[in-house]
């Protein structure tokens, strides 16, 4: 068993004897440890025991050829670099090798030049992709923090200044006038956007890094749907809106994220609620295919332009218009979609101005 | 002899316990403040409250369900009514935070922000 020192250690599988001994005198002249084998099997099983830097592959050999050899060791040993030793002198096959991962190739007959200037490159790319990984992992952790981070630090003081403003009313609210009254509400309505601001974005982080993966369980569509009228029911009645569901009977359940999805409908009944004038309706249908349930939501609103259709899904993109003063996150939709996708599902709009706008989720069964 | 019902607020926010206190003294009560977890149950101990706020995370997540078991091992905190005011929804499939196995021994569960009517309802309600 070798040790394994900092100077770096080469296995070279060959089945030529004179070429694991050339190889070897070569590199440990150049001041690294070898280990050779002369067969794959060998070859694969000192491998897994000793975990080479970089290892020299023959191509051609009995039983387990080369590429097999590639195959196995770039997905056993992390960070391993693999240089392909090719007989017969044809690119096809280096080529090949290369597009298993292989990181380079060495055609025979070579001189120990040529042998050594090839181990220093491999070595190079070894700790290049050392690095990069490293790096890859520091980021994605600070990425991860940030978010736990945003999280309490966005949050918190939102929370604090909403306590306040209760207990301003609580104390003081008999003795001040409407309009004093009217700016707390005020003060409320913009702190409650700003923290739909900043779930939807933790939200869309949380699905971005990977934190978020959605739970895969059944799902009663009908249910989720039921769910979301009830809950939504309060607003439609302030803004005078009246709900029409059609679900068909027979809908199965789908597998997914119950929670995350019931917030995909909030959202879009909510966007439904605030874009159609009172008196209107908004309905909600559920029907499935052989593939997919889907679910539309279809409201009487003010509709969105043809040209503004596109950029909807996109994360801040407001449609302007006669409906400016209507605030949101910017982002609810960006995060209905990327629920949508995380589910193999989609999310789709039409729209005619002054007519309504048709919402339809779908989800594979 | 004050009449007034003690409540101790623990929370590591000050800011949270200003507010908070502001709406409980408006209620009627009297109000303790700790600022800690664990001067929270010296707390309990020392004043003996008729009933106890605690925050559900304080500088570590779950330091909440450590303070509600320790009240709950004195005297004083075995039989007191509390409320644990959560600042997350633990509903939702977005927290990484795992609640102890044993749920904590607390009458209610209360979300950050609290209104005022619904925290001042819940208190009289328990201290009944």
């Amino acid at each position: 068993m070798v040790e394994k020192t900092n100077k770096g250690l080469i296995l070279v599988i060959d089945d030529e004897e004179s070429i694991r001994d050339g190889c070897r005198q070569t590199l440990e002249k150049s001041g690294y440890d070898v280990v050779t084998a002369e067969n794959g099997e060998e070859g694969v099983r000192i491998a897994r025991e000793i975990q080479p830097d970089v290892a020299f592959v023959d191509l051609k050999m009995p039983s387990i050829c080369g590429i097999e050899i590639i195959d196995v060791l770039s997905k056993d040993i992390s960070d391993i670099v693999l240089i392909v030793i090719t007989g017969y002198a044809s690119i096809v096959s280096a080529v090949d090798s290369m597009k298993r991962g292989a990181y380079d190739y060495l055609p025979k007959p070579f001189t120990p030049d040529q042998l050594r200037a090839v181990a220093m490159r491999g070595f190079d790319h070894r700790n290049l992709k050392i690095e990069t990984r490293k790096l890859r992992e520091e980021k994605e952790q600070m990425e991860k923090n940030f978010i736990t981070f945003v999280s309490h630090e966005m949050r918190s003081p939102l929370l604090i200044v909403e306590q306040y403003l209760e207990a301003l009313r609580t104390v003081a609210g008999g003795c001040l006038d409407k309009d004093a009254n009217d700016i707390i509400e005020r003060c409320n309505k913009r702190i409650h956007g700003l923290k739909d601001l900043v779930e939807h974005w933790l939200d869309i982080s949380h699905i971005e890094s990977g934190i978020f993966t959605p739970e895969k369980k059944p799902v009663d569509i009908p249910g989720i749907i039921m769910r979301s009228v009830e809950d939504m029911t309060p607003l439609y009645h302030i803004r005078e809106l009246s709900m029409e569901t059609d679900i068909s009977e027979d809908i199965p359940e789908v597998t997914g994220d119950e929670e995350s999805l019931v917030r995909v409908l909030a959202n879009i009944m909510g966007n439904a609620a605030k874009y159609t004038p009172s008196g209107g309706k908004v309905s909600i249908r559920a029907r499935h295919d052989e593939y997919y349930v889907s679910i539309s939501i279809s409201d009487t609103g003010t509709g969105i332009p043809k040209e503004k259709l596109p950029f909807i899904f996109e994360p801040f993109y407001r449609v302007k218009g006669k409906e400016e003063k209507q605030r949101g996150s910017g982002l609810g939709l960006n995060f209905c979609k990327k629920i949508m996708e995380a589910h193999g599902g989609k999310i789709e709009v039409t729209s005619q101005v002054g007519e309504g706008t048709t919402f339809v989720l779908e989800l594979p069964k | 002899m004050s009449t007034k019902k003690k409540i101790l607020l623990i929370d590591d926010d000050n800011d949270f316990l200003m507010a908070t206190k502001i709406i409980l003294e408006s209620g009627g009560y009297e109000v303790f403040l700790a600022e800690d977890g664990k001067s929270g149950v010296e707390m309990v101990e020392s004043v003996s409250p008729d009933l106890t706020i605690t925050d559900m995370m304080m500088e570590t997540w779950g330091e909440g369900f450590t303070v509600v078991s320790k009240i709950r091992s004195v005297e004083a905190g075995k039989d007191m009514p509390l409320i644990m005011l959560s600042g997350v929804d633990l509903q939702g499939p977005y927290q990484s935070f795992e609640p102890p196995d044993e749920s904590p021994k607390v009458d209610m569960v209360l979300n950050k922000p609290v209104k005022a009517d619904d925290l001042l309802k819940h208190v009289k309600r328990l201290l009944r």
